[in-house]
């Protein structure tokens, strides 16, 4: 009998031994060969810092009361799946070189260069199949034979960057929005698989991807950051897009991710991973974990379909004080403006904001055919109000966020300029015909229509003034530019300027505005020489809170200098939305501040009169010595209610001057259109500051 | 009635097996014959041919040329399975050209201190570090009277050692180390006059700027200089190598150039 218990336990202990060693065989073997281990990969932090890079020393000191910077955190390159297809040769390089001045080409021939360089810039490609589509596109790489490679190939050739190749583009870009394209699973059994599983990186699973590629792509873009940084002088960061949406409806989710400093993770954590935002935080908490910090700026809320602010959970639970907590750690800052529209506020959800209806972007983000983007939940003022609402029910506040702008450009150059303008998908929209500025030539129209039937795409042009015009791109605009208060031009300071929100947003001047509260700032003298080290010390800067202080009523200064180049100054606004305490119950109301010309605000209406600024629309002048080169007062708040949660933030208005559609149809020798605007009032927002009243003893328990 | 449990495991394993083959089975097709031509290749196909003989092919030809294209294909993958492609001169020297290409990106071969020092004298002005200023004023916003307000400050300077009265700046008052082209950035061109051979440390003024009038008082100018070699060989040594990465590249690009034929519409119009 004990022989075969013995017996047994030798076999089954042989046999656990010979599992065990094939285990072992196997993991070396997918190690070694296909470099399969267990974890995550997206969590392995590289430093991109250049070794032996000469630094040039920054002895300028740092200003305590701040310096405005002005740059542009939204840059797409070739590495990007849709500016390859867009016909965009431009590199990471070639951006900083034209954020620092230099000129570069157009795809479609044209030359492009600021007027003054910028201050910061971040190249920010799409995370998803970062570099892949260059690589299809180049008929000598390994991928090139692939099917799915095909269409691609040599789409960029020179003679191939014409308008004439417009269909052709929008047709790969259709195919590649629509999920599934580039989805070529290899099968179950296949190494590969495993990889993606035990390195949780679904990409791996796809034949249609190359690790490789999508790596040293990503580091090439960390390395053109690095080599351009220049502490005191110039400002860079490492950074993508994380562009995702809601399964249904196409609710557009997407964000930049900026990182602090020269590490990031090995790869940017795209689509692929995930489509839903709170697994983006969830792996940025985890980053942060490790001592990597980085923020996520959402953008293009106006073409979300009222998803990007919603007052519920991507999963559709209520939203609580940890997921309030966790977005604003993620994203204390908001794009408000870029050249796919504004989303400050929309018409329908401002009716008494006379200056609501600017550069509104009513449709969803990429969706083909287009289709209407509903404004509520979409627009920053009423993402302000929702967040009043969910604080008061105790849920906490997710939308207490800060504002910049940026360009979004495809180009690797922003456009900033109405007089000169290039939109930003190249070959596409790079001529005023293809953005529907001037009318379609019969020739052009008939390649529409062919193209229309051939990609079974809607309607690419539209009847107006007796004109075709081509649709598409004529609610964009030369829109936007990020500005921040800093000590001095570097990347620490720079980024934490963005997490304190002491940032504003223009749509393309530099205009800069100061925004201080407190409760005793009328006593300061707007003409002393220390008005800003006394609004710091008696007052909280724009992106603070202000806590109650008794019943006092807050007290405001603002400040705002006009662009060297642009138009001068009308007025300064200032936006309160709150919550009622009895109900939180929001209301809005836009004040005048301060009127340039001397002129005098209407008590009862809150409104500056006319100061008499006028455009003329045959040459694009503007009446000369109307408005002012800088505005500034003191303000305090006429209907206040201690008890109530608000929020207040600045605009500042331009004299209006000539949209770039109707520059562009100057330059051609013909009317502009009837249905756009035709003038527009360039402008600048703050970042608000938060009244936060004493605490109710009451508890508020949401039903 | 029910099966035993362990008849239940191995069942739902072999279950998962069939299921295992089934799909990998269906799934994989690594090694496919099937030739794909997508409709943008066909366009291509036609286009050429419309553009070589002057109207589109017929049917009879469109059949033919899409024939001819699949028979290139089919002995293209033939060749390469027997391996037609080795020791054949032609592909042999394009697929040598290929790596040296790639090798000319990578290569990083360290450059003669000689070389470093010829390239930084031919691009001296490169690395000119521009003069600088560092400066206090007194700001009088634009209005028709800013000028004699600043005149007025101006005396009072002189009597008093300060003004009676003036205006804070919106970038502040006082400026330490800015080239010219700063100076340009935060005031305006016009401003740049008074920093042409300016009397340093004493108030001068008033000079307009974009912005309005201004006194100065420039206590310190650091003269433009070209740094020493020495100083920054390194700075210099990665300007060379991304300048030598560029001219190979052109290089390459020139050798190659002349194969190639450029066909452009005559007739096109922009």
């Amino acid at each position: 009998m004990k022989t075969r218990i013995a017996l047994i336990i030798a076999g089954v202990s042989a046999l656990f031994v010979i599992v065990a060693v094939c285990y072992y065989a196997l993991m070396q073997f997918a190690e070694e060969k296909y470099s399969i281990v267990l974890k995550d990969s997206s969590l392995e932090i590289v430093d991109f810092a250049i070794e032996d890079k000469e630094e040039i020393t920054n002895d300028v000191p740092p200003n305590p009361l701040k310096n405005p910077y002005f740059g542009d955190l939204h840059v797409h390159t070739r590495y990007s799946f849709d500016a390859y297809v867009f016909g965009v040769n431009a590199t990471p390089y070639d951006a900083y070189r034209y954020a620092k001045g230099e000129m570069i080409k157009h795809p479609l021939g044209y030359e492009m260069q600021l007027k003054e360089p910028l201050d910061f810039y971040a190249v920010t490609d799409h995370g998803i199949y970062m570099g892949m589509i260059q690589e299809y596109g180049d008929p000598n790489s390994p991928q090139a034979g692939y099917e799915w490679a095909i269409p691609f190939q040599n789409i960029n050739r020179e003679e191939n960057r014409t308008l004439e190749s417009m269909g052709e583009r929008l047709n790969l870009f259709s195919l590649m929005a629509g999920d599934g394209y580039l989805e070529r699973p290899y099968p179950v059994w296949h190494p590969k698989m495993w990889q993606a599983i035990f390195t949780k990186n679904r990409q791996l699973a796809s034949k249609a991807f190359d690790y490789g590629v999508h790596k040293s792509a990503w580091a090439d873009i960390a390395n053109a950051a690095e080599e351009n940084n220049e502490p005191g002088k110039f400002t860079t960061f490492i950074g993508y897009e994380f562009t995702a949406g809601t399964e249904v409806e196409g609710g557009n989710l997407h964000r930049n991710v900026i990182f602090e400093s020269s590490k990031a993770p090995i790869r940017p954590w795209s689509r692929e991973d995930s489509l839903n935002p709170m697994e983006l935080w969830a792996w940025m908490d985890k980053l942060r974990a490790k001592g990597l910090d980085s923020i996520a700026i959402p953008h293009n809320s106006n073409g979300s379909n009222g998803e990007m602010f919603e007052v519920e959970t991507y999963y559709g639970t209520p939203i609580d004080l940890t997921y309030s907590e966790t977005r604003m750690r993620n994203e204390p800052i908001v794009e408000i403006t870029q050249v796919k529209g504004t989303s400050d506020t929309h018409p329908l959800l401002s009716p008494d904001d006379d200056w609501a209806d600017f550069e509104i972007m009513d449709g969803r983000v990429g969706a083909r055919p287009p289709t209407y983007s509903y404004p509520a939940g979409g627009y920053v003022r009423d993402a302000y109000l929702r967040g009043l609402m969910l604080d008061w029910k105790g849920q906490g506040n997710p939308y207490k966020f800060g504002l910049i702008g940026s360009t979004d450009t495809h180009l690797g150059a922003g456009s900033f300029d109405e007089s000169n303008f290039w939109s930003k998908v190249g070959v596409v929209d790079g001529s005023p015909m293809s953005r529907g500025s001037i009318p379609l030539t019969e020739e052009r129209l008939e390649q529409l229509r062919d193209y229309s039937e051939e990609y079974n795409q809607p309607v690419s042009a539209v009847e107006v003034d007796g004109n075709s015009y081509a649709i598409g791109f004529d609610q964009w605009g030369s829109s936007g530019l990020a500005a921040v208060w800093a000590e001095e031009n570097t990347r620490e300071s720079i980024f934490s300027a963005l997490r304190r929100k002491e940032a504003f947003a223009t749509t393309g001047p530099r205009v800069a505005v100061r925004f201080f509260a407190g409760f005793d700032l009328t006593s300061i003298d707007i003409n002393a020489e220390s008005l800003i080290e006394e609004a710091y010390d008696k007052g909280v800067p724009m992106g603070a809170d202000l806590f109650a202080d008794g019943e006092k009523v807050p007290e405001f200064l603002v400040w705002a200098q006009k662009d060297k180049y642009s138009a001068s100054l009308q007025r300064i606004q200032i936006i309160k939305g709150s919550v009622t305490n009895s109900g939180a119950r929001p209301s809005e109301k836009v004040f005048d501040v301060i009127c340039s010309d001397g002129l005098e605000v209407d008590p009862t209406t809150h409104r500056c009169p006319d100061n008499g600024a006028r455009v003329n629309i045959e040459d694009c002048s503007i009446t000369n010595n109307v408005g002012a080169t800088e505005l500034k007062a003191t303000w305090r708040d006429p209907d206040f209610n201690p008890k109530d949660k608000a929020f207040y933030y600045v605009r500042v208005l331009e004299n209006p001057t000539c949209r770039w559609s109707t520059w562009d149809a100057l330059k051609a020798g013909i009317k502009p259109r009837s249905d756009l605007h035709k003038t527009i009032q360039e402008r600048a927002w703050s970042s608000p500051i938060w009244y936060i009243p004493v605490p109710e003893d009451i508890d508020i328990f949401a039903l | 009635m029910s099966l035993k449990p362990y008849l239940r495991i191995i069942l739902f394993f072999l279950f998962g097996f069939i299921i295992y083959i089934a799909d990998i089975t269906m799934n994989y097709d690594e090694e496919s014959k099937d030739i794909y031509i997508s409709d943008q290749e066909l366009d291509g196909l036609f286009a050429a041919w419309n553009s070589q003989v002057g109207r589109p092919p017929n049917e009879q030809e469109a059949l033919n040329i899409v024939n001819d294209f699949i028979e290139e294909e089919i002995l293209y993958r033939e060749a390469l399975r027997l391996g037609l492609d080795q020791n054949d001169r032609i592909i042999k020297r394009r697929l040598a050209q290929k790596i040296s290409f790639l090798k000319q990106e990578t290569d990083r071969e360290e450059p003669s201190s000689k070389k470093l020092a010829d390239f930084f004298d031919i691009n001296k002005d490169k690395y000119y570090v521009p003069p600088t200023f560092s400066f206090t004023h007194f700001y009088f916003s634009q209005s028709p009277e800013a000028e004699n307000k600043a005149k007025k400050a101006l005396s009072e300077i002189v009597k008093f050692g300060a003004p009676s009265s003036s205006e804070p700046f919106f970038l502040g008052k006082n400026f330490s180390e800015y080239s010219l082209g700063e100076i340009e950035q935060a005031f305006g061109q016009e401003l740049l006059i008074a920093f042409d051979n300016p009397a340093l440390n004493q108030w001068i003024g008033p000079f307009s700027s974009s912005y309005g009038e201004h006194l100065l008082f420039i206590n310190n100018k650091s003269l433009g200089y070209s740094p020493k070699f020495s100083e920054i060989e390194d700075l210099v040594r990665q300007d060379y190598m991304l300048q030598e990465q560029d001219r190979k590249i052109s290089d390459y690009l020139d050798s190659i150039k002349s194969e190639y034929r450029v066909i452009i519409n005559p007739t096109y119009e922009f």
